[in-house]
């Protein structure tokens, strides 16, 4: 068994990933069945969000190794050889 | 029938399944709660298999045994790479 910081690590990776799928799946399969007045409304977004937010992460996500990429490639340019 | 086609006929046969509904192509007058719920279902099954992935990288970095040889070693073999790298000229 692994110890200390990579059972941690890996323990709280399981448990935001199960978090995620539970509020992620009842914001898009649950609450459309729920009527407008029902109290577990008040903890979700409208539900155009269920949408916008993880575009927004896919997109940042990109750009992050994206980012990446061309820091790594313009540290290692080299100026033309001139003959 | 090779897997490709299956997995794609697969996909094809989910797809309009999932276009029916959602764009009301057969004009079948389902319920408006049907409809709100199949719209997103692609982007649901994206985040459910992103939240599984991520589950299982971080179940097995918690079950991994340790291994303290291996470690050292891979540390050595870390350092020798990148020296022999940066006498290359590959600026990290």
């Amino acid at each position: 068994m692994a110890t200390g910081v990579d059972q941690a690590v890996g323990m709280s990776l399981v448990g935001f990933s199960l978090l995620l799928f539970i509020y992620y799946s009842i914001w898009v399969i649950i609450l459309p069945f729920m009527d407008r007045d029902h109290v577990l409304h008040k903890y979700f977004l409208p539900r155009e969000y269920s949408v916008i937010l993880p575009g927004i992460a896919a997109v940042i996500l990109l750009l992050c190794i994206g980012t990446f990429t061309a820091v790594v490639m313009w540290k290692n340019r080299k100026p033309k050889k001139v003959d | 029938m090779t897997k490709l086609l299956e997995w794609v006929g697969g996909v094809l046969v989910l797809g309009a399944a999932w276009a029916l509904v959602t764009f009301d192509l057969l004009d079948l007058s389902l319920p408006q709660t049907y409809k709100e719920v199949a719209w997103p279902m692609p982007l649901y099954l994206l985040v459910t298999f992103g939240c599984y992935s991520l589950a299982t990288v971080g179940y097995r970095v918690a079950t991994f045994n340790d291994c303290e040889e291996a470690a050292k070693e891979l540390q050595e073999q870390i350092k020798e790479a990148k020296e022999d790298l940066r006498k290359k000229g590959l600026k990290i």
